[in-house]
């Protein structure tokens, strides 16, 4: 009677029997035979000639590409791509990629070996086989072992394959109706597997989104933008009078600006000019002279300056007696203090630089009297 | 060379044959029976008493997180110099917890010592639940944890990546591979599990759940092929992490240059105390299930001798290490290591020195003797105290190390808050919450693998019983 | 049969002609040389018995029954032990000459001086004594025992096996950590590793690994070790892939973590076998090592493969050879040496230690007939 049967079970109680029944049922040629277990049965992958799982050359070569790729990207992102120097070590340190690398390679490796099993080699998830809605199926979890004459064209005969069964030593037999068409991959189906895969993109996006530009934003998140600090040019309520900026302390000195405990003009005498007279000293005493000086002093110290008329006071005339014979320290006391009219440079002259203004005033004394034998000196 | 008469299996004198691994008639059905009952039934009033306690300890650190998260991490003791403290012997010790199920799982398979069968499910579900706990404490000890996700390298508009230079790196990717392999080696375990409870339950809404879990699992021959070489790649790469991970973790000790961290032996070290760490924590909890669960015929006295002897050799493969970084302290002649060595066993927190001293070296000791090996009171002593020793080792490691370190004008010291101990009881809290619930919803042994090593379960020309 | 006299006669021709090459080293190419080959020999000796007695003690602590019918060979390995003695004892002449610590400039070095007295020579010819002992004591209770239960076929050697095997771990542990500062670290005392004695126990069990694969399959190329069949062969394969990779990750760890750390005191260790043609027996090192047994033996049919295997064993011992060459050659100075002397040598001590080895395999049982789980053994299966 021609049948539309998937396929014949028979069920065996021990493995012993199984194995016994294998030989016996594969030589009647009636149909692609398959076993179902409880447990894996050693021996059985001989028994049925099964060919040899290539789960462990699909898991060496992903094993390696997660080797090579964790490697790879790692040394891009190090050496290539944002190069930086971290502890002392060079961009493209490898031995601090090795860590990396190794649980990269078990990564790949494991996911190919559960993942590839699953979905390539065993072809699972897949509800539909109609092992899983036979009768045999609760023996076959449990402590049945079961072996099935699948049909291989339309030509399979159920009625010859039980009674194989049963010779070779079956205690039940169930025939397996074939389903009308494959029960997994209905047009219904796929389309609600590509509608879940939408709906989780579009889940994971919006939660993403969420997560990065939202969340932080929330209380308590937010509370470390709003820090109870000082901030630049802002109000701050520390401070009595509201102000964030504040003044410097009564007393605050700028660095490199140490006062110069001068006294009055006279003590100022006992200075002494701690600077050589060197080139430069003279060079940056010319700057500084032409800068600040000249406009009332004059190019040559003579008190005629540019800025003398329009001022109405009178500068000193440096050239004079009275301060060719002043000591360096009374120069610089008026460098400091200021005299009369003339106000205290001190505030934007570093020491070096009132100094050196000191030697060249007095060097512009020299030259506006100079003698016989300065004119020897020169020619060094 | 001939075999002879006299070297026959008979002649196998009594004090040398191992005790069964199942106590009375174990048949495959029975098994089913026995372990995949507890999914199926109700719990007794008292696993609700005590998941009521674990919860409550869970909310504690829950509560004590969120706290955290409002306050920022100056809740915690954390302070110059000891800027990690309880967060990283937290994370330290549950990561360490985890490597005891992979061992059970993945290198016990691999020496085929089949002992293993019946713990490994638990074991290996203990690991997922303690590498879960441990994953929260580098989430939130970071200043800003809404933005953790900083720590995975993705193409990003700051043009930044992350610098895979570091060791606090290299445990992201250790810990979550770790965390992904142990998921994966104990779902596929699972599989056959899940569809003898999918082919036994009478509930129409257990069954889509388990259908859809055990993804239509048959026990096809083919499939068990690819399944079983599946399994043995996963127990091979397993293994690596074993080593790795925990050498990863102390990684981020021992490449910096502070006195008692920079130490070589660190990685072995460090793995050799996660097995025995987990194994102590796997004994206690075996206890308890195999008394409230009547499994006492599955999980005999044999399996707890026997991992009580892995304690106990973790016990001394320990003292070794103490006894390296002790010699070091000397050998270096550096004055720095000196002091950090000195400051375990006298200064201020010289206390911790010997409570680590006491729990994992002295303690353990009185496994030698079987009695002890065999009694509840010992193995629950020696598990408790072992589990004690190992925290505060961690504690030694980074509180006494950090808090007095090259600059003596830097030397302060820790003092943890209520806060550290909510966060870390909230995680003993979360685990054993897990704990619980893994008992009653999934099955606690393996029965497949336990049905392959039963008498008359493999066929008897491939050899005798595999039951030793 | 003529072919092992044949063998027999090459073994001593390679040992006369090693011996006037090891007198020779010592006249022209100075006493540094000779003892720095001198020690090489005994590291090698010494950690290959001991790795030998190791996993004869390691089958006893887990009660192991797959290994007990190749039992027998580690246990003839370890007896390498004995020769090791005069030749650690000869060796300890070496100290002087090659070992800082032991010279009395040392007391006057500010890194030296607060051990010099652990370096000098009384004291650390006390451990080395101590230790060689130790290990005679560890192959007399477990070979000895061993062997006299072949005749006696008296289960009470399984009973003090067991109970010995974790004491001898603890001398393991305890032998291999002092030899390896002693002897291999203590040619540089100013520089220390913790893990150096892990370092010394991973290539030690290696090598007792792969001495024992090569000889079971030499055996049963013989015809010999019947019943031990591609299963057993598989679990050693398997050892022998594991521990390569325990051992490469030893070693990485400590590099890594000095590289990492950049302490001067610590990295010159390294530099100085980083630099020049250093650099070339180092990667070389790497790869012999680690990387070619490790994809050699990484399938599962490889692991049982018998030419498989014997390849890769023999590449071990020469790795191992080649690990306490780079341990201990930088200190000689100047680049990696190696002529007649080392050739020499070479030729002395391999053709010394296979003499012994044969000797100690033809005589008596080739599986310790005398245990009861030795049916259990070779019944084993995957």
């Amino acid at each position: 009677m021609p049948e539309t049967s998937y396929a014949v079970l028979g069920v065996f109680e021990t493995p012993d029997a199984l194995m016994k029944a294998i030989p016996k049922v594969r030589a009647s040629k009636l149909g692609t035979v398959e076993a179902y277990t409880p447990y894996a049965i050693h021996g059985i992958e001989e028994a049925l000639d099964l060919r040899k799982s290539p789960l462990g050359g699909m898991v060496l070569v992903m094993g390696v590409l997660g080797a090579v790729t964790a490697l790879g990207f790692q040394y891009w992102i190090s050496a290539i791509d944002y190069p930086i120097i971290t502890g002392g070590k060079g961009a493209g340190s490898w031995e601090a990629f090795i860590p990396i690398m190794f649980e990269v390679t078990v990564l790949f490796a494991t996911f190919t070996a559960g993942l590839g099993m699953l979905f390539l080699l065993n072809k699972l998830p897949f509800f539909g086989h109609p092992v899983l809605s036979s009768k045999s199926i609760k023996g076959i979890t449990r402590d049945r072992y079961v072996l099935a004459l699948e049909a291989e064209s339309e030509a399979f005969d159920s009625t010859a394959a039980a009674k194989a069964l049963q010779a070779a030593g079956a205690i039940e037999v169930e025939a397996l109706p074939a389903p009308d068409r494959s029960p997994f991959l209905t047009s219904d189906n796929i389309l609600r597997a590509l509608g879940g895969i939408f709906a989780a993109c579009v889940v994971a996006g919006l939660a993403m989104y969420f997560a990065t530009k939202w969340f932080p934003l929330l209380a308590p998140m937010k509370y470390m933008q709003d820090q109870p600090r000082l901030n630049a040019q802002k109000a701050s309520t520390f401070f009595k009078d509201g102000h964030g900026m504040q003044q410097p302390v009564a007393g605050t000195v700028a660095r490199g600006h140490l006062p110069t405990a001068t006294g009055t003009q006279e003590e100022a005498a006992s200075l002494v000019n701690p600077l050589p007279r060197t080139r430069e000293v003279f060079a940056t005493g010319r700057k500084v002279y032409t800068n600040r000086c000249e406009v009332c002093h004059g190019a040559v110290g003579n008190g005629v300056g540019s800025l003398t008329a329009a001022y109405g006071a009178k500068p000193a005339n440096l050239q004079a007696q009275q301060f060719r014979d002043y000591p360096d320290g009374k120069i610089y006391w008026a460098i400091v203090n200021g005299k009369n009219s003339m106000p205290s440079h001190a505030p934007y002259l570093s020491e070096p630089e009132r100094w050196a203004v000191v030697h060249y005033v007095r060097a512009l004394q020299r030259a506006q009297n100079a003698k016989d034998e300065d004119l020897k000196v020169a020619t060094r | 060379m001939k075999l002879d008469a006299a070297t026959s299996a008979g002649d196998i004198p009594e004090g040398l044959v191992e005790p069964s691994l199942y106590v009375g008639k174990v048949t495959p059905g029975s098994l089913d029976d026995q372990v995949l009952a507890f999914p199926e039934t109700r719990p007794p009033r008292q696993w609700y008493f005590a998941l009521a306690i674990t919860l409550t300890a869970a909310l504690i650190g829950v509560v004590s997180i969120g706290y955290t998260f409002y306050l920022g991490i100056g809740a915690w003791g954390n302070s110059s110099p000891v800027f990690w403290a309880f967060d990283i012997i937290n994370f330290v010790f549950w990561v360490g917890i985890g490597h005891a199920g992979t061992l059970i799982s993945a290198i016990l398979f691999l020496f085929r010592k089949r002992w293993r069968n019946a713990i490994a499910r638990f074991a290996e579900a203990m690991t997922i639940f303690a590498v879960i706990c441990a994953v929260i404490f580098p989430l939130i000890h970071v200043g800003r944890p809404w933005l953790a996700y900083w720590l995975f390298p993705y193409p990003n508009q700051r043009a930044l990546w992350t610098n895979f230079r570091s060791p606090l790196l290299w445990d992201v990717f250790a810990v979550n591979t770790y965390f992904s392999v142990s998921l994966m080696f104990w779902y596929l375990g699972l599989i056959p599990d899940i569809a003898s409870m999918r082919d036994r339950t009478t509930s129409k809404l257990r069954k889509v759940i388990y259908t859809v879990l055990a993804m239509g699992w048959r026990g096809a021959a083919t499939h068990w092929q690819h399944y079983e070489k599946a399994y043995l790649l996963l127990a091979g790469l397993a293994t690596g992490l074993v080593l790795s991970v925990h050498s990863v973790v102390s990684f981020d000790f021992a490449t910096s240059v502070v006195p008692g961290w920079h130490m070589t032996i660190f990685p072995p070290y460090f793995v050799a105390g996660a097995i025995f760490a987990g194994f102590a924590m796997v004994v206690m909890v075996l206890v308890v299930v195999r008394e409230t669960m009547q499994l006492k015929n599955l999980i005999t006295m044999r399996h707890l001798d026997v991992m009580n002897k892995v304690i106990l050799a973790m016990s001394c493969i320990m003292g070794y290490s103490y006894m390296m970084e002790g010699f070091t302290a000397w050998y270096s002649m550096n004055e720095f290591l000196h002091h950090g060595f000195m400051n375990i066993i006298t200064g201020t927190y010289g206390w911790a020195g010997w409570v680590t001293i006491s729990c994992n070296i002295l303690i353990p000791q009185i496994l030698w003797f079987r009695k002890a090996r065999t009694s509840y009171f010992w193995m629950i002593l020696v598990a408790i105290g072992v589990t004690i020793g190992m925290w505060f080792e961690r504690f030694v490691i980074i509180v006494i190390s950090l808090h007095q370190d090259f600059l003596p004008s830097a030397w302060r010291i820790y003092k943890p808050t209520m806060v550290d101990f909510g966060v870390l009881l909230g995680t003993f809290g979360i685990f054993f919450t897990l704990v619980l619930l893994f008992a009653r919803v999934l099955p606690v042994i393996a029965t497949t693998e336990v049905k392959a090593i039963l008498p008359d379960a493999q066929p008897s020309h491939h050899g005798d019983d595999h039951h030793a | 049969m003529s072919q092992t006299k044949h063998t027999s006669n090459l073994l001593w021709g390679a040992v006369a002609l090693g011996a006037l090459g090891v007198l020779g080293t010592y006249a022209a190419a100075g006493p540094e040389r000779f003892w720095a080959n001198w020690i090489l020999w005994f590291v090698l000796l010494f950690t290959l018995g001991l790795g030998s007695l190791f996993i004869v003690a390691l089958e006893h602590l887990v009660s192991a029954k797959w290994s007990v019918p190749v039992r027998r060979i580690p246990e003839r390995l370890a007896t390498l032990l004995i020769p090791a003695v005069p030749i650690g004892l000869i060796a300890l002449a070496a100290v002087p000459v090659l070992y800082p610590g032991a010279r009395p400039e040392a007391a006057h070095h500010p890194l030296l001086a607060g051990k010099a007295f652990w370096l000098s020579l009384p004291f650390f010819s006390v451990r080395t004594i101590l230790s060689l002992a130790l290990c005679l004591l560890g192959l007399w209770v477990l070979v000895g025992g061993s062997l006299k239960q072949d005749a006696t076929k008296d289960p009470a050697f399984n009973f003090r096996a067991r109970k010995f095997a974790p004491a001898f771990m603890a001398i393991f542990a305890l032998v291999i950590t002092l030899i390896a500062f002693d002897w291999l670290s203590g040619l540089t005392p100013e520089w220390y590793s913790d893990i150096f004695g892990v370092y010394v126990f991973a290539g030690a069990f290696l090598s007792g690994l792969a001495a024992t694969a090569l000889c079971v399959l030499h055996l049963q190329d013989e015809g010999r070790l019947e019943g031990v069949k591609g299963d057993h062969l598989y679990n050693l394969g398997g050892f022998l892939f594991a521990f390569t990779v325990f051992w490469s990750y030893i070693g990485f760890a400590q590099y890594m973590l000095m590289w990492y750390a950049n302490l001067p005191d610590e990295v010159i260790w390294y530099k100085v076998r980083l630099a020049g043609s250093w650099r070339l027996i180092t990667l070389a090192l790497a790869g012999l090592h680690f990387v070619l047994p490790f994809f050699a033996l990484v399938t599962r049919d490889s692991k049982k493969d018998p030419r498989r295997l014997r390849r890769v064993a023999f590449l071990m011992l020469g790795a191992h050879v080649l690990d306490i060459y780079w341990l201990i050659f930088p200190v000689l100075g100047a680049g990696p040496r190696f002529s007649w002397p080392e050739l020499s040598f070479a030729l002395f001590f391999l053709g010394g230690i296979l003499l012994w080895i044969r000797g100690a395999m033809q005589k008596g049982e080739d599986m310790p007939v005398g245990d009861p789980f030795l049916r259990e053994g070779l019944e084993f299966r995957l």
